[in-house]
């Protein structure tokens, strides 16, 4: 469904990503794990577009100079030219990392915004559908983003990317700072997300353990290079992706 | 499929490398290059008045360093200290005024007036400003917009300090070239005195206050002291500048508050690069002239004004200034992936 290939992204002359080939099929749930700085966020980025943004930013400031090479396909057709709006509309939606929820509206705004690429009709019964998966957003929804805690705000995060009618959603560090029993809800909600909506999402977590089980295919990071791919079997057999991400110390 | 690829990349010259340390005092050759931009600066400055025909001109370079005093103070506020202050022509005119009441009610001499103008008028506009210090970002800048409006309106409505007409009979300075020189000098002086000051530690802590308040009030420090620290040193310079000019016209007026002393520095600074202190002095060496050209055009002038200004920052919104160094400090090449 979406194949990245060849994906090459300096920051001035830092490699950030190095020839990463990644690919997600339809209803599939990938993970990519990686140490800080491994290149998750950048992948993320460039994956949703929000790279071609970063990049003019900083063009215009006299900033760093940002090269995105590679080819990203999505459903057959090549998009890596594409904006990030471009890209939303065609249903590749991030929820980025730290949530960037929109701090002084409320919940049910917030999410309302998020739907504003759906029809009335869509919005409406995906408003539901996340009230459902999410019901502490449902108590809450008068209440200002700003307000609310960590754990509320990944739900509204993920709710409001929900809300874009995504094909494909793309969470970056979705437990980042989170209780572990507020892991496990919102490992739980992603399952329960992609067997519903039949949507694939791309999740990177720094600590696989967590997002492991729900994994079908899972790609490791490590300085901007991808070291190891496979399916989640392969991937937890495998002595060093234990002792490194899962701090299971082999003795 | 990425074999044919070529990207550009930024490498910074050897030399710059080589100066960056104590190590460059070995060698002639990293000397140089540290110290011409500097001197070609300074000694620009200081020949310009020799080389430029006629009074019209030189005055209009007396006036473009009035202005890059107020860009700089302007520069120094918003990217060093967080402070987007466009109250410029508030620092002018309380300089201006004090100026002319020093010299035409205790009769004292340019000389004096000047450095008095500039610490009581600093003080007195840190203690009006100093109420709002702990506003932030845009509405530190209504407020401050405000000021000069304010005391423009006090001035006429109260008919007080000469009213719409302002205070006549100011002292002008000895001759033309004092008065070039003296502004000049003083231009360079804050110029390199505000690098200076924002590379020590003091400069540290309005980085820091810039970038995260919070932060340096966890770390022990009132913000707000160092906030109007920094009011004060930037008042300084607008006061000062406002000193000169009132010596330069031989006359103070509600003109002082004019909002053209709070918008064409801004306007210097992006244009010249916002952050690099340089920069603002660039930019009003570009603009004050380019708008004295343009006077043949009558009100049309703000309109070319402004096309360039939008150039400017819709498409080179980095500043002359830091486009510069970036050429000067890294050269280009192609590379093979």
């Amino acid at each position: 469904m979406l194949e990245a290939t060849g994906l090459m992204v300096f920051y001035e002359n830092m490699l950030a990503l190095n020839n990463i080939d990644i690919r997600c099929e339809a209803n599939q749930i990938v993970g990519v794990f990686g140490a800080n700085s491994a290149g998750k966020s950048t992948l993320m980025y460039t994956l949703s577009g929000i790279m071609h943004d970063i990049q003019k930013k900083e063009q215009m400031a006299g900033g760093e100079r940002i090269t995105v090479m590679g080819r990203i396909d999505y459903k057959g057709q090549n998009i890596s030219s594409l904006k990030p709006s471009q890209r939303a509309k065609r249903g590749i939606i991030l929820c980025p990392e730290r949530r960037r929820i929109f701090k002084e509206s409320s919940v049910l705004e917030n999410l309302r915004i998020g739907g504003y690429l759906a029809s009335p009709a869509q919005a409406k019964k995906t408003l539901q559908y996340v009230f459902e998966i999410f019901p502490a957003l449902e108590k809450i929804k008068k209440r200002m983003g700003g307000f609310l805690s960590g754990g509320e705000q990944q739900m509204l995060a993920i709710g409001r990317a929900l809300m874009a009618q995504p094909k494909i959603l793309l969470l970056d560090e979705p437990l980042l700072g989170l209780s572990p029993l507020m892991q496990a809800t919102l490992i739980k909600a992603t399952r329960e997300i992609r067997d519903e909506m039949n949507i694939a999402i791309i999740v990177t977590e720094q600590y696989a353990r967590p997002v492991f089980p729900i994994v079908d295919y899972g790609f490791i990071l490590e300085n901007g290079a991808a070291v190891m791919e496979g399916i989640r079997e392969e991937l937890m057999n495998n002595p060093d992706v234990r002792s490194a991400y899962f701090g299971v110390e082999e003795t | 499929m990425i074999k044919d690829q070529r990207r550009k990349e930024r490498i910074d010259r050897g030399i710059k490398v080589r100066s960056d340390g104590i190590y460059a005092m070995m060698s002639w050759r990293e000397l140089t290059y540290l110290v011409i931009p500097r001197l070609v600066l300074i000694i620009g400055m200081l020949i310009l008045p020799l080389v430029l025909p006629g009074m019209y001109w030189q005055r209009v370079i007396t006036i473009t360093c009035i202005y890059a005093l107020l860009a700089i103070s302007f520069d120094f506020l918003a990217h060093f200290v967080g402070l987007v202050c466009l109250g410029g022509a508030f620092f002018v005119g309380t300089g201006g005024y004090l100026t002319a009441i020093l010299n035409t009610s205790l009769g004292l001499p340019p000389l004096l007036t000047i450095p008095l103008a500039t610490l009581l008028g600093a003080s007195l506009c840190t203690l009006l400003l100093l109420p709002c210090l702990p506003l932030r970002g845009v509405f530190f800048a209504i407020v401050s917009l405000m000021y000069p409006l304010f005391a423009m309106r006090v001035i006429e409505a109260l008919d007080i300090l000469g009213g719409t007409d302002g205070i006549i009979g100011i002292d002008s300075f000895a001759n033309r070239w004092v008065e070039q020189y003296m502004v000049i000098g003083i231009t360079l002086l804050f110029l390199f005195g505000v690098r200076r000051l924002v590379n020590m530690d003091i400069g540290l802590v309005f980085r820091g206050v810039k970038d995260n308040d919070q932060a340096i009030r966890a770390s022990g420090m009132n913000i707000t002291i160092f906030k109007a620290i920094a009011v004060f040193i930037a008042a300084a310079m607008g006061c000062m500048s406002g000193a000169c000019l009132v010596h330069i016209y031989m006359w103070s007026g509600i003109s002082q508050f004019a909002l053209d002393f709070s918008i064409l520095p801004i306007a210097a600074t992006v244009i010249g690069g916002g952050g690099t202190l340089v920069g603002p002095l660039i930019g009003c060496l570009i603009l004050v002239p380019i708008s004295e050209l343009l006077r043949d055009f009558g009100t049309l002038r703000i309109v070319f004004y402004s096309l360039i200004l939008v150039g400017f920052i819709v498409f080179r919104s980095e500043g002359v200034m830091v486009y510069g160094q970036r050429k000067y400090h890294q050269f280009e090449r192609w590379t093979r992936i």
